[in-house]
């Protein structure tokens, strides 16, 4: 995958204290046990880490890893690697 | 009226800055050797000491995801409680929830999050405060994170009358057993402040020892020497139920909570009333409960903060209702004060000391203060039997919180 989808991984180890053997593009944050109050702090994470705009109701906990990549991807800026 | 319901302690849980368990904070308290130490969270303050708890790792004492949601209190009140229910025999997997209620008493809540999510807000903008803050730092979320943990959907509160909050929340869970609101309680108190706003803020109202150079003497209940206490943490959490429903499982009771009276000085913010009125008030009020005389009590758990005032306060009621004929003793020497949750703690401890038939010392008392007439006991563990003892707890605001707890 993309540079996003390896940072994201990262965050979601390692400050979410997501099992990085679950993780996969396609899936769900539900599945990853993330409700939607960590959804909120890790849409606050990623506008900080990613420098990118994404409002608070952009992803939902049946969304998955590859939506929230697209998120970032749509937004950031094209130097970003 | 037929007559109230006796109330049954059937669990322990605790930690303390004497170690993760009921067993290591027994065994601390009984070397007698206080755990105040050099803080490095309050590195260049002007007072850098307190007891802390050793060695919690919130990803293997409560679970993988304790450190994201759950500010230091909470996770305190946790361990202890799940050693406080295992202890008890009961199963949160089979019991009926919605007959078990929780009570915690705190006096700060989440003071460490505040702290860091403030620091957020002024250095880098409101985008970067947490989602969790709140959920994170209100004092609530103490009783709330237990009724998830224990699957405990009966009545459940926190109660806040600051240094006494553990003891107020032990009382009120008792209260709620005698009116059959529950029909198991798990009760105590938890409280992790140390921390650099909190500890200025004490320090600054003159409460704190400043032996800073000697952080091992510094908190020396009833000592001569005495100037101010020792800030700590921990958690204290009890088991209650009615004594005949514990009988009828078969369920070991480990004492009983006989009495519970309250009060308040109505008097100063902070400084305890001198003639001690309210707090006689309280004594007498959970004798009665507990249908005992002043001569019964034959063991007091002080509240013996080490400040100069609340210990001469305290020690005149004492001897004005008891006379000198029960060994006090105070937990504070070894443990420090740790505020919302020292009252469940040292009733934890009180009912060690019955079951056990050993009082523990008080740490540091070297040269007690002469105008204190108290068998206070120092030095080495006193082996006595206790059939009847009272544990103190008094609360900056003049909230006074005393209870009775009898040998089974």
């Amino acid at each position: 995958m993309s540079a996003t989808y390896d940072k994201l991984v990262d965050l979601l180890v390692d400050r979410f204290a997501v099992d990085r053997a679950e993780i996969r593009p396609d899936v769900t944050f539900e599945e990853l046990e993330m409700d939607s109050l960590f959804l909120v702090e890790l849409l606050l994470v990623m506008r900080s880490e990613f420098d990118v705009q994404i409002s608070e109701d952009a992803a939902s906990p049946t969304d998955t890893i590859e939506h929230a990549v697209g998120l970032i991807d749509d937004q950031a800026p094209a130097t970003t690697s | 009226m037929s007559p109230a319901p006796v109330v049954a302690i059937t669990g322990l849980g605790l930690v303390t800055a004497a170690g993760i368990g009921t067993d290591s904070t027994w065994q601390g308290v009984c070397r007698g050797e206080s755990t105040g130490a050099r803080t490095s969270s309050l590195d260049g303050l002007p007072v850098d000491i307190s007891c802390t708890v050793p060695d919690l790792e919130p990803a293997r004492h409560i679970g993988r995801r304790s450190a994201l949601t759950q500010d230091r209190f909470v996770q305190l009140g946790v361990v202890a409680a799940r050693e406080a229910v295992a202890d008890s025999g009961l199963d949160p997997h089979a019991w009926d929830g919605s007959r078990v209620g929780v009570v915690i008493g705190c006096g700060v809540g989440g003071v460490s999050t505040w702290e860091s999510q403030h620091r957020r807000l002024v250095e880098t903008g409101p985008e970067s405060v947490s989602a969790l803050m709140v959920p994170m730092l209100v004092p609530n979320m103490v009783a709330g994170n237990l009724a998830m943990d224990l699957r405990a959907t009966g009545p459940n509160l926190v109660t806040a009358t600051a240094c006494a909050s553990g003891a107020t929340a032990i009382g009120t869970a008792a209260q709620l057993l005698r009116e059959d609101a529950c029909d198991v309680v798990v009760t105590g108190g938890a409280e992790a402040a140390v921390n650099p706003t909190l500890v200025t803020g004490f320090t600054q109202m003159g409460a704190l020892s400043r032996r800073t150079d000697e952080p091992a003497a510094a908190s020396r209940p009833f000592d001569r020497d005495r100037d101010g206490f020792v800030i700590g943490e921990g958690s204290g959490v009890l088991v209650l139920e009615r004594e005949a429903d514990a009988r009828a499982r078969h369920a070991p009771v480990r004492a009983r909570l006989a009495g519970y009276g309250a009060s308040a000085d109505a008097h100063h913010l902070t400084a305890p009333d001198p003639e001690g009125g309210a707090v006689l008030g309280a004594m007498r009020t959970a004798m009665a409960q507990a249908d005992v005389t002043p001569r019964d009590v034959t063991h007091v758990n002080a509240h013996g903060t080490s400040t100069p005032l609340n210990d001469a306060v305290e020690a005149r009621v004492l001897s004005r209702l008891l006379g000198d004929h029960a060994a006090v003793t105070s937990a504070k020497g070894v443990l420090g004060h740790s505020l919302g949750a020292a009252g469940a703690i040292e009733a934890a401890l009180t009912v060690l000391a019955i079951e056990r038939s050993t009082i523990p010392p008080t740490a540091n008392l070297r040269a007690q203060d002469p105008a204190l007439e108290l068998d206070v006991v120092a030095g080495e563990p006193r082996t006595e039997k206790t059939e009847v003892a009272m544990s103190n707890s008094f609360g900056f605001g003049g909230q006074n919180a005393v209870l009775i707890i009898t040998a089974a």
